[in-house]
């Protein structure tokens, strides 16, 4: 062993220098601004186009926009969604989804059922907190999924219109097709 | 339009040959051109085609190009004509098939997701294929949806205009009851004269509507199509044995279809005749019952506080002990068992054995002895047969039909759509001979309405005039002479004018049907229930094969006598030996080398030959207290058979009443035990349809709750006897029917029967014949009113009556049915109260005017206790066959 390095070895022992070297990266990093958030009190900006949870959404009268089509069903790659659909004896002709479920759990966010939904009845928010100590909790069911629509209805929007499945932000509540189509409007008026 | 296809049987049509697509075919002269392609396997798409009824033409889809023309042409409307040259294919015509499916989108309402044909729907799979993807011109049409009718609603919107619907109701269900009217700018399918709908609800306009137009108001927009599984099981409503299919959407059946639908279009139309696929009101709209809420769940034993749930191994071991106890304190005799014949073959096999060598008792009967087994018992003692002699086939192409006392439309509606072909495509001369105004007697040629309970006298009528006439065939008379004098001399005690008298039919009337009927070169005789379930059944179908035989229409091919049955499986049941005179075959009882086979094939003894009661004598032996145990798989006399046959009091005396069955019924009241049975839809197995055909039964659901199939609770309580029968599976059963009966499924083709009366004519005839007809009529009754209990086409027995959709449809009204001329004579408005008196009771009905009943008659449906008109029936009961007799009798009638 030559003594060059010796004398390395012996400086190093005495200086602290490994110390020193490490100590460098805590004090650069203290005057840096912080790369981390404080979830849950700081949150991150989430793009519109984010796939999160899947809200259903009404018509600005209030009227569910769902005619439980089953489309979403059918669309689904993971099957997680479950329709069942009736004739709304109230209104002739008007077909709705009595019941209605998604399995958040066997859910994947790809997002088919929402491009598949003829009426823009289904969106996806911008929401992701929705861990709990029960997981049955974790099926949506018609009444959950209504709530979430409202709550993030902006969410739902902007999904829409990231997602092109609307024309531009105007439109990005009007829906492609109305069911029943209302007795005297012509096809024109309603795409 | 002339395009029928030339299927008559007596013109064969000449044969021409034409060039497709540079292939030379040969077709039959007078065929639509897109028969001859689709012959060829080539699919040209055609939305109002379907090979069951002439081509329309409305489409404008199934263009082809013919050479020496500028335009396409229909090839749908257009004959085949030698020397065509036809080319289907190509870039122009494609073009040309897009454009008409533009045509058609650019009014229709694209609310595919919310419509229920959305993926079973003709228009949108041929968007699809012709790239339709842009609509210039489209307009809507706004038409408000038809929901008068109970079952369709027309949303009218949807139609595309192909007359599909109106064709198949015309040209195969003969019953017009759709049309095409103008409303509101738009040709639109409407019912006749645009009232309610208001038909017999066979739905097959529903099955061939091509798009969403005709829905099903029972199901509507619970389903989408893809969602739905699909079985294919055989219908259990009556003995047609019609193929459908259960659609169920997890554990509810959600629809049921038929192979019929616009999806198979091509065919032969000659192929009808043996079927067009369709159902009826019961099999397609029926279906309710299935998964009823009043199905039961678990078996029940009664207790102090009454029926309480038990688990099953607890029920089978008490039911079982209490079996065993009773046979050892009584003696094999005192227990007595009764099926329906809705169950499977397999089941009643099993039953059978169960009775005969697990109980050790041949007292043990089916739902086939209400009728059915007096024709059996008449054919197997006359011809040596034991079901009917012809296939649909026959009857369609038959030149005359007799149907006596047979209600077909109403009975049996799809085997009734082969008579109404012979008489639209074949010109067949149709001698409807029936207490009812019939709808089949409204098409027929000769519709002769006779006074109620006279069938049979006119058989013998018309006996008598063959025999007057000299229209005898010389085969009966070289075959047996001996016998065919008998007859003659028979004959003579019968006056033509005193059984002209008696059915109110003109001499002249009879002797022209007799003549129709003998001169005819092939001629089917059709019976039913107006004369195998009224009194003297029996004799009547014998008189039957008398006028069948003299005529020479026993043996000759495509010739013959047959019957309908009322519930799905009686033909089965009697095949099976559920009788205490039939073992499985059927071979008679009685015989020493069938006994023989059998007790070594179940390794046991048989009961002794002349053991055995059936029915009648079941109920009569509980009320002697000789009979003390009973078991019952399906079968429900307290509700079936009137109060005076003294069921209540049969069914009290029991120390032990076993009630095996889907519902809670009126005998389960009186029961100890009740197990729960499973419905057709449930179960696994084999049924036997009245031309012979064994056909599948398949399971479209598992069990509801804890309710089992009636084979595994018979091995079950075998079992808990402490003798095992060797069925796991169905298949296991099946094996051991083929053992026995060598050649029973046959591949579920009817096996061919061969009729010979020989043995019969000369062993006995000539004595017994002078005695049938020496029968001069029965003693008058003081009542005017001839009551009949019929059935109604919505209903079969007292199961239909758990399917809501029939009970929305024909609820029961508790009405009197009578014609109109009678309550205007009693000066009856709709509705008024009447009081019915007959020899063993009284009652107070309303009224309600029926077109189908005739004067001095009066009718009450079968299928309703309530108000409980059958009570007011007496049972006669057939010294022959012991067949319980209660479908008629005189009342009178006054208006309160």
């Amino acid at each position: 062993m030559d003594t060059q390095k010796q004398t390395k070895r012996l400086l190093d022992a005495v200086l602290f220098r490994e110390i020193w070297k490490a100590m460098k990266v805590t004090f650069k990093h203290m005057l840096h601004r912080p790369m981390t958030f404080q979830y849950p009190r700081e949150k991150r900006t989430i793009p519109d186009a984010h796939r999160g949870a899947l809200g259903l959404l009404r018509y600005d009268n209030g009227q569910e926009r769902c005619v439980g089509c089953d489309l979403c069903e059918a669309a689904c790659p993971s099957r997680c969604i479950k329709v069942i659909s009736e004739e709304d004896k109230s209104l002739p002709l008007q077909r709705y989804a009595t019941e209605f479920y998604i399995d958040i759990t066997k859910c994947v966010f790809c997002g088919y059922c929402v491009e598949a939904c003829p009426v823009n009845a289904l969106a996806m928010t911008k929401m992701y907190e929705y861990s709990t100590h029960d997981k049955r909790t974790l099926l949506f069911d018609k009444q959950r999924l209504y709530e979430i629509g409202e709550q993030h209805l902006e969410d739902a929007k902007k999904y829409l219109y990231a997602h092109n499945q609307e024309h531009n932000d105007e439109e990005s509540r009007a829906y492609r097709y109305h069911f029943p189509q209302p007795i005297g409007k012509t096809e024109g008026s309603d795409s | 339009m002339g395009l029928k296809p030339v299927t008559t049987p007596d013109t064969e049509a000449a044969t021409i040959a034409l060039n497709i697509d540079g292939e030379t075919v040969t077709a039959k002269e007078g065929v639509s051109l897109y028969d001859v392609i689709s012959s060829m396997g080539k699919i040209v798409p055609a939305m109002c085609y379907h090979y069951t009824f002439d081509p329309f033409g409305s489409c404008g889809m199934c263009l082809v190009l013919q050479e020496g023309k500028k335009s396409p042409v229909r090839s749908c409307t257009a004959k085949a004509t030698e020397g065509m040259v036809i080319r289907t294919d190509g870039e122009d015509l494609f073009a040309a098939r897009k454009k008409a499916v533009e045509k058609h989108l650019s009014v229709h309402p694209l609310d595919c997701p919310v419509c229920d044909a959305d993926g079973h729907c003709e228009l949108q799979d041929m968007a699809f294929q012709h790239q339709v993807t842009n609509l210039a011109n489209a307009k809507q049409k706004n038409i408000p949806e038809d929901t008068r009718s109970l079952v369709l609603d027309f949303n009218m919107n949807r139609c595309i205009a192909c007359g599909e619907c109106i064709n198949i109701c015309k040209d195969v269900q003969r019953i017009d009851a759709l049309q095409f009217m103008k409303k509101g700018g738009f040709t639109q399918v409407v019912a006749k004269g645009d009232h309610a709908l208001d038909c017999e609800f066979c739905g097959d306009c529903l099955a061939v509507c091509p798009v969403g137009a005709i829905t099903n108001k029972f199901s509507k927009y619970v389903y989408k199509p893809w969602q739905l599984r699909k079985t294919t099981t055989t219908c259990n409503y009556c003995g047609d044995g019609c193929q459908l299919y259960v659609e169920t959407k997890d554990t509810e059946v959600v629809r049921v279809t038929s192979p019929l639908s616009w999806k198979n279009k091509w065919g032969d139309r000659g192929d009808t005749i043996n079927g067009h696929g369709g159902l009826c009101v019961r099999g397609r709209f029926g279906f309710q019952f299935i998964d009823s809420k009043e199905r039961l769940k678990e078996p029940f034993i009664r207790k102090e506080t009454g029926l309480a749930p038990t688990p099953w191994i607890e029920a089978l071991d008490t039911t079982a002990d209490r079996l065993k106890d009773i046979k050892s304190r009584y003696g094999s005799d005192a227990i007595a068992g009764l099926i329906t014949a809705r169950c499977t073959n397999e089941e009643l096999y099993v039953f059978q054995r169960f009775m005969r060598a697990v109980l050790g008792t041949n007292n043990l009967d089916s739902s086939a002895r209400y009728g059915h087994m007096n024709f059996v018992r008449a054919v197997h003692h006359a011809l040596g047969i034991n079901r009917t002699m012809n296939s649909s086939a026959d009857v369609t192409k038959a030149k005359a039909i007799l149907v006596v006392g047979a209600n077909v439309t109403e009975t049996n509606p799809v085997a009734s759509l082969r008579v109404k072909a012979a008489i639209g495509t074949y010109n067949a001369s149709v001698i409807v001979v029936d207490s009812m105004q019939t709808n089949l007697a409204k098409l027929a040629s000769h519709p002769l309405m006779v006074k109620p309970g006279t069938e049979g006298a006119f058989v013998k009528g018309l006996v008598k005039s063959v025999v007057e006439q000299d229209l005898i065939d010389p085969d009966p008379a070289a075959q047996a002479p001996e016998a065919l004098a008998a007859l003659k001399a028979a004959a003579q005690a019968v006056s033509i004018e005193a059984v002209a008298a008696e059915t109110g039919i003109p001499v002249e009337t009879i002797q022209t049907v007799a003549r129709i009927f003998a001169e005819a070169s092939c001629a089917v005789i059709l019976c039913g229930e107006g004369i195998v379930r009224q009194p003297g059944g029996y004799n009547h179908t014998l008189s039957l094969v008398d006028l069948a035989w003299v005529t020479g229409k026993l043996t000759k091919p495509g010739c013959g006598i047959n019957t309908f049955t009322e519930e799905g499986n009686e033909q089965g049941a009697v095949d099976m030996g559920v009788a205490p005179e039939f073992l499985p075959g059927p071979v008679p009882y009685a015989q020493d080398e069938a006994r023989q086979t059998f007790s070594e094939a179940w390794d046991t003894t048989l009961p002794d030959a002349q053991s055995g009661k059936s029915l009648v004598e079941i109920f009569e032996d509980c009320r002697a207290g000789k009979i003390k145990a009973l078991y019952l798989v399906g079968e429900n006399p307290l509700a079936t058979l009137p109060k005076s046959f003294g069921v209540e009091e049969a069914l009290s005396q029991l120390e032990l009443l076993i009630c095996q069955d889907p519902f809670l019924t009126e005998t389960a009241h009186y029961a100890h035990v009740v197990f729960p049975a499973c419905t057709f839809a449930e179960k696994d197995g084999t049924v036997t349809n009245q031309e012979g055909m064994v056909q599948f039964v398949r399971p479209a659901l598992d069990p509801l709750g804890e309710s089992a199939l009636d084979w595994h609770i018979m091995v079950g309580l075998a079992n808990g006897m402490g003798h095992s029968l060797p069925y796991e599976t169905t298949q296991d059963i099946q094996a051991d029917i083929r053992k026995v009966l060598p050649g029973y499924y046959n591949l579920g083709q009817p096996r061919p029967v061969a009729a010979d009366p020989t043995a019969y004519l000369r062993n006995g005839y000539a004595e017994s014949v002078g005695a049938r007809y020496a029968n001069g009529r029965g003693q008058e009754s003081g009542r005017p009113y001839g009551l009949k209990l019929i059935q109604l086409i919505y209903h079969s027995g007292k199961l239909s009556t758990k399917a809501s959709g029939l009970m929305d449809i024909s609820p029961n009204t508790g009405t009197l049915r009578m014609s109109l001329e009678e309550c205007e004579r009693l000066g009856l408005a709709e509705g008024g109260r009447v009081r019915v008196t007959s020899d063993h009771g009284s009652l107070e009905l309303s009224v309600q005017a029926d077109v189908s009943v005739l004067p001095g008659t009066c009718a009450f449906p079968e299928h309703f206790n309530e108000p409980p008109v059958k009570d007011l029936v007496r049972v006669v009961v057939d010294p022959m066959t012991r067949v319980p007799y209660f479908k008629s009798t005189r009342v009178t009638i006054e208006k309160i």
